[in-house]
């Protein structure tokens, strides 16, 4: 990668017939018809819209849930609920916001927006991306089933242990969250690595990341985040689950473990959680607040320059929510100082936007008056925060209804209010329709009365003593008033909300027809069809838009096909692949079609997990095996038999299709999902220095077995895998192919032995069980290296290798040298307690 | 080294730093390392200071070696080095003034 801001230009194509350059792009890029048609669709517009669909219908039911628990709050002894259907309410209220609607919503606005903003045609992964929302809706089912089944959790959204582990939660309730969150996250990490892959590899020629539109910054800035926020999180479900499956203890402080490694894995996931959700919506008004202005933003470097200070400083702010658990006073001063430092760069932020608003000349559209909704709350939200950064006052307040009030501040304000400013700035892209005068300003003054009713009350019910999640306070009088204004305006607010759906479907059914670019926008998403097209553009933009240029000046010169890559002559799915600094063209990328590949493997997915839920673990490789089987049969469908010659885009450059790159967005890809599994691996090694350091009950009382055998086993594995290192970067062919094949087997075996020989029963002690776990890291990374080197040596065998086509013995490096590093530190873990005792 | 990596080099400075310091003050709690006195404080406390002080030396260093002026593909390195900076001093800053354990 080179330096940026060289920003160049290419010369167009010559115009043809718009109608004939759509059909073909329809052709090619259009979902198949029917039920059929939906199943196997790939296209980000039809998967965003069923992403943010699917979302809003979560929130519906979290909102329904919601009004339950002010139903039974709302008089001091109610009977509304009993307290096993309250605890579940409450937890799945909060699960079903967090990880059924909010990271979904954000994920489909990206989805949706993202290529159509950077002027491609998909996003880099399209199978992913159907993968990523098979798993939401399978896992969002089974979360859901369980409720009405009463057996939902019931254990509170952050699922603290010991309160969640298997002697105080018998039953499958936690499991059924630990197994359907983690079921839901493999669609958060979908879409973090394809988002990552999009921004930084399909922005068109020219757009350098310092030209790149703010929504792309904040979108990528939320992506990497979600690659390193989420695997603690599941690396604590999958913990926890295998403690309360196989009664391996990590938690359980008799046997080694500390329930506080859960609270730190949970919080190295749930504090960014927070940021997480917000980028996203910070980049939505950026993008909304200039147009609604009539001016550029200002300080798009300084908000650049916060986003970057977020997305660090928001993963070290996870301890202020464990305050009250016993830690020392200079942990509390620098966890308390960086919760109060995150309120600088979203100052940063709110006064650009300020300032952009003083600059221009703001009009009171419907998204500018939830913009303003947002301004509101959001600041309150803010301000709360950083009275529970202060120590002295989190001590008073924690666990008290005033945190529930903040955190409603900080979301709703944070996310919700820009989200409706989203939809309604949106929406004529969406459907092609303006919308109906009234209902959307009602809607908005209605949430807002009923947001501020129920919540800025809440905090006083917080700072005069009502702790979380009681079902009845029939000795507390003092909070009958309060409880019951709460209760009173969450029902306004649930009319605003269904006011504002209303609104929606009424705009998208009834709504006038618009014209193209109805506010002036300022973005390439303007520069399209509406509705918009599976294919979005008839041609790629040529450079990016320069700064306040209104998108609909570049619209009928890209349909008529005078940008790069008209149509689709070769009647395959392409779109151009750029460098990640600069926006020169690199490759052509030429996309999978319609495919039911993505429902078929989130179905054998699902159908691990309800083998879990069932106990039925003996059946569980079975599915696992599946998985392997689809994955093979996702990489053949990736390789070719023969060159393809190089692709046009412009008058004077042609660009090797994909198979001829070696900087494939597949390679991008893999990089993302290693640094992800690396955060795992990372939290996994923490976790091990954690019980190690600070948890009683160590050492174990058991010494280790193995001795010297063990090391020479665990030193010949480690040399195994350094042999397949270096296979993979021999000449391209059979013999490399064998030897990498061969030595990832014979490391596998080694490993198996060295499990069999050296360690001890898992359940014993917490020592013991970290140990199979690392050891069991380790051996499925060889197994995956093996099944690397197993497909490499096919395409082989198939004569499907070339050195004019490097890109999978590339990927197959990556993969072959993380597993060598990985496991030469298991090693040396496993020596060094060898030797520590 | 790429344009963003060098953008990410003050922020990232600060995890290390950050991490870095936290492990060494659990670490240092559960080992008795306060107990071990050098005048004229223990050993626990004069190894975080000395992590801290790495860190804000390593900020200082990109502020001053990071290229000035030239538009936003100078300015945001530079604007990272400073986060960096700020940073580290801020939120370690209790090393000097709060009991280690």
């Amino acid at each position: 990668m080179t330096a940026p801001d060289k920003g160049f230009t290419l010369s167009p194509n010559p115009p043809q017939h718009a109608l004939h350059l759509h059909r073909e792009l329809n052709r090619v890029w259009a979902n198949d018809r029917g039920w059929w048609g939906q199943i196997t669709a790939v296209n980000h517009t039809t998967l965003g819209l069923r992403f943010m669909a699917t979302a809003l219908v979560f929130f519906a039911i979290g909102g329904v849930l919601a009004m339950m628990l002010r139903a039974q709050l709302a008089t001091p002894a109610g009977v509304f609920l009993d307290t096993e259907l309250y605890n579940q309410i409450f937890t799945m209220h909060g699960s079903i916001m967090m990880f059924l609607f909010a990271i979904p919503m954000l994920e489909g606005l990206g989805i949706w927006l993202l290529p159509k903003i950077l002027g491609t045609r998909d996003m880099a992964f399209p199978r992913l991306t159907a993968l990523g929302y098979w798993c939401y809706l399978f896992g969002g089912l089974i979360m859901l089933t369980a409720l009405l089944f009463g057996v939902a959790p019931r254990d509170g959204w952050f699922m603290y242990t010991p309160l969640s582990g298997a002697t105080h939660s018998p039953g499958i309730n936690a499991d059924i969250w630990l197994l359907g969150v983690t079921f839901v996250e493999i669609s958060a990490l979908a879409a973090a690595i394809e988002i990552t892959v999009t921004i930084l590899r399909q922005r068109p020629p020219g757009m350098t990341l310092t030209r790149m539109p703010l929504f792309a910054w904040y979108m990528l800035g939320t992506s990497v985040m979600m690659l390193v926020g989420f695997p603690p999180l599941i690396l604590g479900s999958v913990l926890l689950e295998v403690e309360r499956a196989f009664n391996w203890p990590f938690f359980e402080v008799a046997r080694g473990g500390d329930p506080l490694l859960w609270q730190h894995l949970f919080w190295l996931f749930g504090h960014p959680e927070v940021y997480i959700i917000f980028l996203p919506a910070a980049g939505a008004i950026s993008t909304i607040i200039p147009v609604m202005c009539r001016t550029q933003i200002v300080g798009y470097g300084a908000i650049v320059a916060a986003i970057l200070a977020l997305v660090f400083l928001s993963f070290g702010l996870w301890v202020h929510h464990m305050f009250t658990v016993g830690i020392p006073h200079m942990a509390l001063a620098f966890f308390s100082a960086a919760s109060a430092l995150v309120a600088v760069p979203t100052a940063v932020q709110i006064f650009a936007w300020i300032g952009t608003m003083w600059r221009g000349q703001p009009q009171m559209h419907l998204p500018m008056l939830h913009i303003m909704g947002f301004f509101l709350t959001f600041v309150m939200g803010g301000l709360t925060g950083v009275m529970l950064a202060i120590v002295p006052f989190n001590w008073q307040a924690h666990d008290t209804a005033f945190v529930t009030a903040h955190l409603h501040y900080v979301l709703i304000g944070g996310f919700v209010f820009p989200m409706m400013a989203a939809a309604s700035y949106w929406m004529p892209l969406i459907s092609g329709r303006g919308r109906i005068k009234g209902l959307g300003e009602a809607a908005f003054w209605v949430i807002l009365l009923g947001f501020h009713g129920t919540f800025f009350v809440m905090h006083l019910t917080g700072l005069v003593g009502m702790p979380r999640r009681i079902d009845t306070y029939p000795d507390n009088p003092e909070w009958i008033w309060l409880n019951l204004t709460s209760s009173i305006f969450s029902f306004v607010l649930t009319i605003g909300f269904a006011l504002f759906a209303i609104d929606m479907v009424l705009q998208a059914l009834l709504g006038p027809r618009t014209p193209r670019d109805p506010w002036k926008g300022q973005t390439l998403d303007w520069a399209m069809m509406r509705p918009t097209p599976s294919y979005t553009f008839a041609s790629l933009s040529t450079r990016p838009l320069t700064p306040g240029q209104p998108a609909g000046e570049v619209a009928l010169r890209l349909a008529r096909g005078e940008g790069l890559l008209p149509g689709a002559p070769r009647g395959r799915r392409e779109f151009l692949v750029t460098e990640i600094g600069t926006g020169r063209p690199d490759h052509v990328a030429i996309l999978p079609g319609n495919t039911a590949l993505p429902l078929a493997m989130s179905a054998m997915i699902g159908g691990f997990v309800l083998l879990m839920l069932a106990g039925l673990y003996i059946l569980t490789p079975l599915a696992l095996a599946g998985v392997g089987v689809l994955i093979w049969r996702w990489g053949r469908s990736l390789t070719t038999p023969h060159d393809h010659p190089p692709v046009s885009i412009a008058p004077e450059l042609s660009l090797p299709v994909h198979h001829h790159s070696r900087a494939t967005l597949v390679q991008s890809g893999i990089v993302c999902l290693l640094v992800a599994n690396g955060t795992l691996f990372a939290s996994l090694l923490f976790g091990l220095g954690f019980l190690t350091v600070v948890a009683p009950n160590w050492p174990a009382p058991l010494p280790l077995r193995g001795g010297m055998t063990e090391a020479i086993l665990t030193v010949a594995a480690v040399g195994a895998l350094a042999l397949g290192s270096l296979a993979v970067r021999l000449r391209i062919g059979v013999v490399p192919a064998i030897t990498g094949l061969a030595v990832n087997l014979l490391a596998l075996a080694l490993v198996a032995t060295l499990a069999a020989m050296a360690l001890h029963d898992p359940t014993n002690h917490a020592r013991d069980a970290l140990r199979a776990v690392l050891t069991g890291y380790a051996g499925l990374h060889v197994l995956m290296s093996a099944g690397f080197a197993g497909f490499v040596w096919q395409m082989a065998l198939r004569g499907e290798l070339s050195p004019n086509r490097p890109g999978v013995v590339a990927n197959w490096r990556l993969v072959q040298d993380y597993t060598t590093v990985t496991a030469a530190i298991v090693a040396l873990v496993v020596i060094w307690q060898g030797i520590a005792g | 080294m790429s344009w963003l990596m060098k953008s990410l080099l003050g922020p990232g400075v600060w995890g290390v730093c950050f991490s870095a310091v936290y492990g060494l003050h659990g670490l240092g709690c559960a080992r008795g390392w306060s107990d071990l006195t050098i005048a004229p404080s223990s050993v626990h406390h004069f190894a975080m200071l000395g992590t801290w002080l790495a860190g804000i030396g390593a900020c200082a260093l990109l502020v001053i070696v990071l290229p000035r002026g030239g538009g936003m593909q100078n300015q945001l390195p530079r604007a990272g080095a400073w986060i960096g900076l700020g940073a580290v001093v801020f939120t370690l800053f209790p090393i000097l003034v709060a009991s280690s354990c």
